[in-house]
């Protein structure tokens, strides 16, 4: 049987539901040479396949009142679909197609290709954003995870149809998952597989390649800075650790919980209740195949980055150091059981962790599991899993020049950080 | 909402920095934040920790007209968190030190924006369009303002706007129907009636013209248009008004989308919002091109608002446009933080209705009707234009 993995979950909406189709291959394949290939590939596939032109695949979408997405991330290329149920039965196959039979017209992909420049280069606007790039190309370098995956400039202006072919003739070879949340019509899910695009679908590659390189130190060099004429710097300094289901991970988890879950959070407490440095400050542990990010941030003016820079390190260093006290654990489960409730509220958010999952290659209940072992991941548990993968943080800045030196000059004091 | 696993606890007031007078400005959102840094009862950081011991989650924003307070937690816990929500709302402490520090808090989030040209582009084209109007200040205020404010003060504000009828409550979720036993003796009923001396308010009137400024660090050039439209109020036509953005702005199959970047290729974006406001709605068009486009941008966009006026939507355009308002909106309807921000804020200015009314609202646009009504008010000769180019500036 071929077709994508089918994962349903009914649930009542005010007539609505969400689809995702999860391919999972992302920007961390981009090949050498041509970053931001999947996601140039990805928004090209909403403008024309099967039986549709670039526009008439967008008069069926918004003529439907719907929203249609795709979009490359770093381990895998989702479209997604968000609807009126009573026309699921009519749009549902446009997913298909998409994977199935794009046409990458090199019209359309020359303005796809043009769009994609110009937001690299708005991008540079953001203090935030530079920082960010600023840090992942210290730790990821050339690697699967070293550039977003809107891809890089010189790269992009490069890329032809050519390229991007091998990359759709792919798509159909990987092991697709759809998952569908809300209310759809009853025949739906007794047709899908005949719906035009889904039947005949092939059966995935058996062999679905080896994921991404996508781990860090291949540098010495622990320190990145970007001058920018801004009010305030931006500190981030965090390191490469481990990918989401790891058997650490859920430490690593309540860790991020303790840090930056909310205003009890610690970063949010020390740094913007007892000191006022920093307006928002928050950890950046996002969920990946290979090794994730653990990065704490803060945006901060300069005549006070330096004691941000301080307490960043400081908090750095206990984490490794020190354990939870009780009430700091309980309080550190107790959000991680909230964020499972909170990020399950839409249909498209449900269907989302469905494919995520199903991607990474993990069960359908993990979260339940995580939630059912909660209790066994004492404080203990936590500091080691700490010491074990928060060893060499790295740093990254922005903001003006003259903040820039003095945190350097202290950064390279820290001798135990740096 | 019986599937849902969280209950959203929202409270609303008619607290925003409409609301502040000569001195105060940025005073709603300051106290905003001094809220949650505890009450009588509660000390500082108490409030989030227990709610988010329990579960929950609790956030607050501050808007021109209003501002509200809301908490997402399980169902069972609602009683609980009802109780910490009134009590921080109703009684905050506002003490000298939490002021202190609070005060550099907000003074990082002012630097922020100040970082972000977007935002910065934004305001400067409402400080050009309503000049003379609450809705052209920033809501966040100014350093000086800010500077000159003292715990005394806030405390002053609250009293004289937290008051009954300014304030309303919504639950969405699964809540225990003894909450309404629960409401009925709280702190909200003990609150004293607001002024019944009408509050002096004008009608935010957009002031045509066009400005031309050059902003530092700005990657590409920005072309915004301002325009005035209905206050919340005159629900059909802001129904209208959402209806005419759609039609312009959203979507590749839109006008000025399909026109200036599809066809042209001379715009990176095409966005439209229509901000729904008591004292007259907003509406805002914001385009990111080349600058070596910008003079063919504002030419064909001017083209496009003209034909707007004369020429009326196929059916086909206006179809799709009520298709996107109202699948819009059953979208909106999906989360009980969504429900319960919605009906706060329509029983906050008493407009209390069945959530998917608008709906109906919309059927009695038609094609003709809308380009007699609406469009001509959406003419570049009545805008704010603001013009951003990069280089040493604002």
């Amino acid at each position: 049987m071929g077709g994508p993995q089918l994962l349903l979950e009914p649930r009542a909406t005010p007539g609505v539901m969400a689809a995702k189709l999860l391919l999972p291959h992302g920007s961390a394949r981009d090949p050498e040479g041509q970053r931001g290939a999947h996601q140039l590939l990805a928004a090209l596939l909403t403008r024309g396949c099967g039986p549709y032109n670039h526009e008439q695949l967008a008069d069926l979408i918004e003529g439907r009142g719907a929203g249609l997405r795709s979009e490359a991330h770093e381990d895998g290329l989702l479209i997604s679909l968000r609807c009126a149920s009573e026309d699921a039965l009519e749009l549902l196959p446009s997913l298909a197609w998409m994977v199935r039979a794009p046409h990458l017209e090199p019209d359309q992909l020359a303005l796809e290709r043009q769009l994609a420049v110009q937001a690299l280069q708005r991008q540079r606007e953001d203090p935030v954003q530079i920082a960010f790039d600023g840090w992942r190309n210290l730790i990821f370098g050339q690697s699967g995870y070293g550039h977003d995956p809107l891809g890089i400039e010189a790269d992009l202006i490069n890329l032809q149809r050519s390229a991007l072919e091998p990359l759709a003739s792919d798509l159909q070879q990987q092991p697709a998952v759809l998952a569908l949340c809300g209310q759809w019509p009853e025949p739906l899910t007794q047709q899908l597989e005949s719906l035009p695009g889904f039947a005949s679908w092939p059966p995935p590659d058996a062999d679905p390649g080896l994921r991404p390189e996508t781990i860090e130190e291949r540098s010495e060099d622990r320190w990145h800075a970007s001058v920018m004429a801004t009010e305030q710097v931006v500190v981030m300094l965090g390191q490469a650790t481990i990918p989401h289901g790891h058997p650490d991970d859920l430490a690593l988890r309540l860790l991020a919980c303790h840090l930056g879950a909310g205003m009890s959070g610690l970063l949010f407490q020390r740094l913007r209740e007892e000191h006022g440095v920093a307006y928002e400050t928050g950890v950046h542990h996002p969920v990946r195949a290979g090794a994730a990010p653990f990065l704490l941030h803060a945006s901060t003016s300069a005549e006070r980055a330096d004691l941000t820079l301080r307490l960043l390190m400081q908090i750095w260093r206990e984490l490794r150091e020190d354990c939870l006290d009780e009430a700091e654990l309980i309080l550190s489960r107790a959000k991680f059981t909230g964020q499972i409730a909170h990020a399950g509220q839409t249909c498209s958010q449900r269907a989302e962790r469905s494919v995520q999952l199903c991607g990474l290659g993990l069960p359908q209940d993990f979260d339940q599991r995580c939630l059912d072992c909660l209790d066994t991941v004492d404080a203990k548990a936590i500091q080691q899993v700490a010491d074990r993968w928060l060893r060499r943080p790295s740093l990254s800045l922005c903001g003006p020049q003259q903040s820039l030196e003095a945190l350097n000059r202290l950064w390279s004091s820290q001798s135990s950080l740096s | 909402m019986p599937e849902a696993a969280l209950t959203c606890i929202d409270l609303w007031c008619r607290a925003g920095s409409a609301d502040e007078e000569r001195g105060e400005e940025g005073m709603a959102h300051f106290l905003e934040h001094l809220v949650f840094k505890g009450s009588d009862q509660l000390p500082a950081g108490a409030f989030d920790r227990e709610i988010e011991a329990l579960g929950g989650s609790s956030n607050a924003a501050t808007g021109f007209d209003d501002v509200h307070f809301h908490v997402l937690i399980p169902a069972a816990q609602t009683a609980r968190a009802l109780d910490l929500l009134l009590d921080l709302v109703l009684h905050p402490a506002v003490l000298e030190h939490d002021f202190t520090t609070e005060r550099e808090v907000v003074l990082e989030e002012i630097a922020q924006c100040a970082d972000q040209p977007d935002e910065l582009v934004l305001q400067l084209l409402l400080s050009r369009g309503c000049p003379d109007h609450a809705y052209g200040r920033p809501i966040l205020g100014e350093r000086s303002s800010l500077m000159a404010m003292t715990p005394e003060m806030v405390r002053h504000f609250h009293r004289r706007r937290y008051r009954g009828s300014n304030c309303s409550l919504a639950i969405a979720g699964a809540p225990d129907a003894r909450l309404e036993q629960q409401i009925r003796s709280s702190a909200l009923m003990d609150l004293e009636p607001a002024s019944l001396a009408a509050i002096p308010t004008s009608a935010a009137v957009v002031r045509s013209g066009r400005h031309a400024i050059q902003v530092d660090r700005l990657e590409s050039a920005r072309l915004l248009m301002l325009w005035s439209s209905a206050g919340a109020a005159d629900q059909n036509v802001v129904m209208g008004a959402d209806l005419a953005t759609t039609l312009l702005a959203e979507g590749r199959r839109s006008r000025l989308v399909g026109r200036l970047r599809e066809t042209l290729r001379i715009a990176e974006t095409v966005d439209m919002d229509l901000t729904v406001l008591e004292q007259g709605s907003l509406i805002t068009l914001e385009i990111c091109c080349r600058e070596e486009d910008l003079a063919s941008v504002e030419q064909e966009l001017e083209r496009e608002l003209a034909r707007s006026i004369h020429e009326p939507p196929a059916e086909w355009e206006m179809d799709r446009a009520r298709q996107l308002v109202g699948n819009g909106l059953r979208f909106s309807l999906e989360s009980t933080a969504q429900v319960a921000g919605t009906a706060g804020n329509q029983q906050l200015w008493e407009r209390q209705q069945d959530l998917l009314h608008p709906l109906r609202v919309l059927n009695s646009w038609s094609a003709d009707r809308l380009l007699q009504e609406l469009m001509p008010t959406l003419s570049s000769e009545k805008a704010c234009t603001l013009i951003a180019t990069p280089g040493a500036g604002a």
